[in-house]
């Protein structure tokens, strides 16, 4: 099954089986390190609140990816559902980007500069963008449920701030991850102090990408 | 005598010859058929390893092509988003898919294109297929197309047909699907093989033939063991035999897969046999060459060996004149000069034999000639006859002296002749007398008979000499004879300048004394006892006397022949 459509049915069972609580200000943060199988911390890897879906409140910001020399910028955006997402190009020449994702399938014909519009990411799942004319070029935004989401850096850490205390279920999900965000999903119980919590993700191996300019892109 | 022997010159030069040629011929023939041959062999099994290579880049154009085609076709973006609706049910649309595949299908000129979703399984097919809805995962191009999210190609057997396939993977932007391109491996590319190498192609495995340039017919071919893959082997197709080189085609199937190359053996060696058919011509001509030249020679040598051969049998036959006529320089030449040189010399002995016979006895001429007379002289036992005519004064008084000469020469002529005639040597001519030897120099153990049948033919011959001159008017002569047997020493008598042969001893002076007797005792022929003891039977004899010897009171007993018997007279 594609990532993107059991991240949909993860989010509804989500919904469905926990109680939202009460948020309060200050609250304390859940931080962790995300390691993959053989004891390596994972970079790029999201952890996001599964349940209770905590949405922002009020108009949520536009996030952007930009192209910049001929990649996507980031090549990760994690954005909470409902989101207007952006593609600038900074480039000198034209984009096409475009996502087959059921997710979310746009296309954004030819164009430089800030012409294209903004897309709205109205479903949960993973939307995995692309330009036409670069094949090389890949990107992929992940739209979650909730507005609790972090990205671990390059020492797998990652820090999700303001959670109130209260029960959570929190998953964690990679590009490369051979588990299903449930299935890497923890509970865990936040009172007035911050808390701790690790993830071991078993990756599966990078997938060769198109070629740029004859060099075979891994990622 | 050995074959050999008896052939003619001509045949053993012809034989000659052939025995140096044939061997050549035959390893001429054996070399060219050796070399050649394996030259031949060599050159056809480079062309269809040629052909294996020229087969080998074809598979790789065409997969680049199909590569190339594939990679570009699974980067259009309408493509792409066909491809992509397959992610939605509601959105899926097959048909779109099926379509577009007829069209690259038809746009690129492959056999077929497939196309599947990112797991494998078949979503449109042109042509079409009842695969569609069945994964195809497990299918070799695909499957590595999969594991490497790039492109692969192999080759693979679709519905019983060859196919080069690739599978491309579909990024939207990662793998949404695959997209499969196929070209047949068909009879059309065995055929192209064919026109372009002169090499019949079949692919086949051990047990199915999938394409081939050859007219099918006569059962597939035969493959090799495997230990005899790529190397030529000889397979008979109908009545010409084949030179096939198996060579392994990588390939997914449940058999290995071969593409044979196959090349006419029996055209590749027509030149070794139009060659070989020139050198038995060459060969041919060469021997015909041999037997003229064999004649030739043959006739060379021959005809003065012949020549020499013909003046040899002239030269036993007497004629001591003949000259073989060769003019060459060469051994023939100096063996025709030999033979001249020998008969002259043959010639020129005869010469003197005759000449000097003229003046001694033929028997003392050869034996001097011969050197068979030892200077010292030899003591011999012979027999001694003289003969004397009687009234001889009276005659040279009364005839012409040349009519004397005439008569006594026609005597003397006849006495010689008796006197060879029995082997004796006429030694001397005295006036009218003659004195002959018997014994001497030939040696004969019956010189006494010898004597006496002498003695009785010269009487005999006289009296028909007798009767012819009485014919004729002219006179009677009248002989006496006596012969006496004894030793005497014989031998070269005389200084250089005038030596001849003689012999001495008190037998000469005996025998002529007997001679001296006969006109007194009335007898023709007188013999000496010592004679008598010698003669044996068969001789009619006369009347006994005694008579003395001059000097000395004894008396030597003699008697008269009268005759010889007829028997002895053949015998004789």
């Amino acid at each position: 099954m594609p990532v993107h459509l059991f991240i949909c049915r993860l989010c509804l069972a989500g919904a469905i089986a926990v109680a939202p609580v009460a948020v309060l200000a200050g609250a304390p943060s859940l931080s962790g390190i995300v390691t993959s199988s053989d004891g390596r911390r994972i970079a790029d890897a999201v952890v996001f609140v599964q349940s209770p879906v905590q949405t922002s409140k009020g108009a949520k910001p536009p996030q952007m990816v930009d192209q910049v020399s001929k990649t996507f910028v980031p090549g990760l955006l994690p954005v909470e559902v409902g989101t207007l997402v952006r593609f600038p190009n900074h480039d000198q020449i034209h984009h096409h980007v475009y996502s087959f994702s059921p997710a979310k399938t746009f296309e954004l014909p030819l164009y430089k500069g800030e012409d294209a519009p903004a897309v709205l990411l109205d479903k949960v799942g993973v939307v995995k963008i692309g330009c036409n004319i670069h094949d090389w070029m890949s990107g992929i935004i992940l739209v979650l449920p909730s507005a609790h989401f972090a990205v671990t850096d390059a020492n797998g850490r990652f820090v999700l701030e303001d959670l109130p205390p209260g029960n959570y279920v929190v998953a964690a999900w990679h590009a490369q991850s051979k588990l299903k965000p449930e299935e890497a999903a923890q509970s865990v119980t936040l009172a007035h102090e911050p808390a701790h919590l690790d993830f071991t993700l078993p990756l599966a191996p990078a997938r060769p990408r198109p070629s740029v300019h004859g060099v075979r892109a891994e990622r | 005598m050995s074959w050999w022997a008896r052939s003619s010159l001509r045949t053993k030069i012809f034989l000659a010859f052939s025995a140096l040629i044939l061997p050549l011929l035959l390893a001429t023939l054996s070399f060219t058929q050796l070399l050649v041959g394996r030259d031949a062999e060599r050159g056809l099994a480079e062309e269809l390893r040629t052909t294996g290579q020229v087969f080998e880049t074809l598979l790789k154009e065409r997969t680049a092509r199909l590569r190339a085609s594939s990679t570009l076709l699974a980067s259009d973006f309408a493509l792409k988003r066909v491809f992509a609706t397959h992610f939605d049910p509601n959105d899926y649309d097959p048909e779109t898919l099926a379509s577009a595949g007829l069209s690259y299908r038809e746009r690129l000129g492959i056999g077929l294109v497939w196309m599947t979703d990112e797991a494998g399984t078949l979503l449109a097919a042109s042509p079409v297929s009842k695969r569609t809805g069945q994964s195809l995962a497990t299918l070799s191009p695909l499957r590595q197309a999969m594991d490497s999210q790039a492109p692969a190609d192999t080759i693979v057997e679709v519905d019983g047909q060859l196919f080069q396939m690739v599978a491309v993977p579909v990024f939207g932007p990662d793998v949404i699907g695959f997209l499969l391109l196929g070209q047949a491996i068909d009879d059309s590319v065995a055929t192209q093989l064919k026109a372009d190498t002169r090499s019949d192609v079949t692919f086949l495995t051990p047990s199915h033939v999938f394409a081939s340039s050859a007219a099918r017919g006569g059962g597939p071919p035969r493959l090799p063991g495997r230990r005899a893959q790529q190397t030529p082997f000889l397979q008979r197709a109908g009545n010409e035999r084949l030179l096939s080189l198996a060579l392994p085609v990588r390939a997914e199937l449940t058999e290995p897969l071969y593409a044979l190359v196959q090349g006419s053996y029996d055209k590749a060696l027509a030149p070794l046999h139009g060659l070989q058919w020139r050198i038995s011509a060459i060969g041919a001509l060469a021997l015909t060459g041999a037997l003229l030249i064999g004649m030739l020679l043959a006739g060379g040598i021959v005809r003065p060996v012949r020549a020499l051969v013909g003046g040899m049998r002239e030269v036993l036959q007497g004629n001591l004149r003949f000259r073989a006529r060769l003019d060459r320089l060469d051994e023939l030449g100096f063996l025709a000069r030999s033979f001249n040189e020998m008969v002259g010399g043959l010639e020129e002995r005869e010469h003197i034999k005759d000449t000097f016979g003229r003046f001694v006895s033929r028997d003392v001429a050869e034996a001097v000639l011969n050197d068979r007379i030892p200077l010292a002289g030899e003591r011999l036992s012979v027999s001694i006859l003289f003969q004397d005519i009687r009234g001889f004064s009276l005659l040279g008084r009364t005839l012409d002296p040349a009519a004397l000469l005439r008569l006594l020469n026609e005597l003397f002529s006849e006495v010689v002749s008796a006197v060879e005639g029995e082997g004796g040597t006429v030694k001397q001519f005295t006036g009218d007398g003659v004195m002959a030897l018997f014994g001497a120099p030939q040696v004969y153990v019956d010189h006494a008979p010898r004597a006496v049948r002498a003695a009785l033919e010269i009487v005999r011959r006289l009296e028909r000499l007798n009767r012819h001159w009485q014919s004729t008017g002219a006179v009677r002569l009248r002989i006496g004879i006596g012969i006496h047997s004894g030793e005497v020493v014989a031998g070269l008598i005389g200084p250089d300048a005038r030596v001849e042969y003689g012999a001495v001893g008190d037998a000469v002076n005996v025998a002529c004394r007997i001679e001296e007797h006969t006109k007194e005792l009335g007898a023709t022929i007188l013999v000496s006892k010592a004679v008598l003891d010698q003669l044996g039977a068969g001789f009619e004899l006369g009347a006994t006397a005694e008579i003395s010897l001059k000097g000395t009171r004894d008396v030597l007993p003699v008697v008269e022949v009268l005759a010889l018997h007829e028997a002895e007279t053949r015998a004789g």
